[in-house]
């Protein structure tokens, strides 16, 4: 803060950081461009020219697009899942109205769960699954993702859903709304704000899920992004190129979104701090 | 003041609330309490609390996968055998520990030293913040197959610096290694995590009220001064939770493992997850009870320990204050 001499002078700790933190996805991304046969001949090369088409070639020759619906199929429901259940769930813990005998030890109960590690239930799922004709499905793997989720999102939306004034709550009802269109109408959007921070934090939990899905799933054509690229990498280890591009393929989502809504990633990351 | 204004003042409200509870009682809103509730008690205890309870169930049985599944009860004999002659177990819970316990002490103060420089106003912080974030969003497989190559003997990034700066005699083939595996895996999520828990502490520096910092400013104390003796200890508390949410999250560490080495080698980064797992599924064993009996141990011993430094952390700040 000693004037701008010492503000430019922190920019070499800072600029050092910025090349370890972004060299490794930023020399990703130019591999992704270029053709194995390049990379081997200069590992650090520009990607001139671009070639864009090996996008195409993973999406249609490596089964990438198989994979991306996989992912986009299971986070989609997932996430629509999570976040009516979770916040029909918040409402209840959070307001007055419903305050049932037992509802806050339950409510202890699932906020006790966010830090379970899932070591403790993974196999006892996988036998759950198996029992129930569920393994090797992406339906089995979304009701295991939304399970895992709820605990949290009931967590950060019931903080929200109790900050709302009752006198709204009342002005609703004399107007002659029953507790389920206070909640469509009135409740949920105004709760829109911690609403997109849950739906941002799950998003980028379940698209980048790896130990259920690896467990649950081992079927090639039911395999997500991550795990898909998990067996791409031994059975292909020596197409650097190809790889390159499946990692882009797998990540440019998050990351697109990303560059529109940084804040809101942001905001949305690190409230599920609490999980870590 | 009297005495009357106050007492009828403090009985209005108890009167109303005894009101209120008496009409929410017998009108309690059941049926819209079991359709908001309902489905997610459902899913929530069939995917949740019961697969707890089956995985201590299992822990004091065998189950053999190629028996039929069928149980077996053994009591304690799998925790005695885990405890007593399981050398996986202990090179898997020594690495897990190292990580959980190496992580945080590398991670925040890199983190804090982060957030202070771009809280410092330097230019640019917002573009900065952005690139240093990113990594936190990739996915464990996306990492581990980067890392890979930055690890790569021949023309790998690591060794790339190394032999730039002269260094070239260390150039070394680190996953290959026992002993600098594990150092490897750790500065990966290192990588991954300290943007992450730069933002988080950005954050709470940016919730301190300004008043305490120009307090130290009007007592003489220098930009040093003040950021040692005010700004971080009011990130204590902040600070003592990413560093338990950072050892929490180490101690239950599979993907990066299981993607880039498979706990190899010479069980050098094997982590009590990646054993759970492959005691399960790979093992010749083919037996659910005793990696269930490992989980249970280990969850146990992940939250001991959690209880224990989160004591220990904040009782040290409860005295300094």
């Amino acid at each position: 803060m000693r004037g701008r001499a010492g503000r430019w002078l922190l920019l070499i700790p800072v600029v050092a950081y910025s090349v370890f933190s972004a060299g490794p996805y930023v020399w990703t991304a130019m591999m992704s461009l270029r053709t194995t046969d390049e990379i081997y001949r200069s590992h650090y090369g520009l990607p001139i020219p671009a070639h864009w088409e090996k996008y195409h070639r993973a999406w249609t020759e490596f089964g990438y697009a198989t994979y991306f619906r996989n992912s986009a199929i299971v986070t989609v429901a997932a996430v629509a899942l999570v976040t009516v259940l979770g916040a029909m769930a918040a409402f209840v813990f959070a307001r007055r109205r419903y305050a049932f005998p037992g509802r806050e030890p339950l409510f202890l109960l699932v906020f006790l769960s966010i830090m379970f590690p899932p070591q403790i239930m993974l196999l006892a799922l996988f036998q759950i699954l198996v029992q129930y004709k569920l393994f090797n499905t992406l339906t089995g793997l979304v009701l295991v993702y939304v399970a895992t989720e709820l605990p949290l999102t009931i967590y950060l939306l019931r903080a929200f859903f109790a900050q709302i004034p009752t006198e709204l709550e009342e002005a609703a009802r004399i107007d002659g709304c029953g507790d389920w269109r206070l909640f469509w109408r009135v409740m949920l959007p105004m709760a829109l704000p911690a609403v997109a921070t849950t739906v941002i934090l799950n998003f980028i939990y379940f698209w980048n899920e790896f130990l259920y899905a690896v467990v649950f799933i081992t079927r090639q054509q039911s395999r997500t992004l991550p795990l898909a690229i998990q067996f791409l990498v031994s059975d292909q280890y020596f197409d650097i190129g190809m790889l390159a591009t499946g990692l882009m393929i797998a990540t440019l989502p998050v990351l697109v979104l990303y560059l529109f809504l940084s804040e809101w990633f942001v905001k949305g990351m690190t409230a599920g701090a609490i999980k870590g | 003041m009297s005495a009357d204004p106050a007492g009828r003042a403090a009985a209005l409200p108890r009167l109303g609330a005894r009101a209120a509870t008496r009409r929410a009682g017998p009108r309690r809103p059941w049926v819209a309490i079991g359709v908001f509730l309902g489905p997610t008690l459902l899913l929530y205890f069939a995917f949740a609390i019961y697969p707890v309870l089956v995985t201590f169930y299992n822990s004091v049985h065998t189950l053999r996968m190629d028996l039929g599944m069928v149980y077996e009860f053994v009591g304690l004999e799998h925790f005695r055998e885990i405890l007593t002659s399981d050398e996986v177990f202990w090179k898997a819970a020594a690495n897990s520990l190292t990580w959980g316990l190496v992580a945080p002490i590398v991670d925040i103060p890199l983190a804090l030293g982060l957030a202070l420089v771009l809280h410092a106003r330097v230019p640019f912080a917002r573009f900065f913040r952005t690139v240093w974030f990113t990594p936190v969003l990739m996915s464990y497989p996306v990492v581990g197959v980067i890392w890979l190559w930055v690890y790569n003997y021949d023309w790998g990034m690591a060794n790339l610096v190394l032999r730039a700066v002269g260094l070239g005699s260390h150039a070394q083939a680190w996953l290959a290694s026992p002993t600098t595996a594990l150092p490897a895996l750790i500065l990966v999520t290192t990588w991954m995590f300290a943007g992450f828990n730069m933002v988080v502490l950005l954050a709470a520096i940016h919730a301190i009220p300004g008043d305490y910092l120009d307090a130290a400013r009007v007592d003489g104390a220098g930009a040093a001064r003040r950021t040692i003796h005010v700004l971080v200890p009011l990130l204590r508390p902040t600070l003592v939770n990413l560093a338990i949410l950072d050892f929490i999250g180490k101690m239950k560490q599979f993907a990066l493992v299981w993607v880039m080495t498979r706990g190899g080698p010479m069980w050098g980064t094997e982590t009590v997850a990646t054993y759970v797992v492959k005691r399960a599924f790979e093992w010749k064993t083919l037996d659910l009870g005793y990696p269930s009996a490992v989980a249970v141990l280990w969850f146990v011993i992940i939250f001991g320990l959690s209880y224990v430094f989160m004591r220990l952390l904040q009782r040290r700040e409860a005295l300094e204050f």
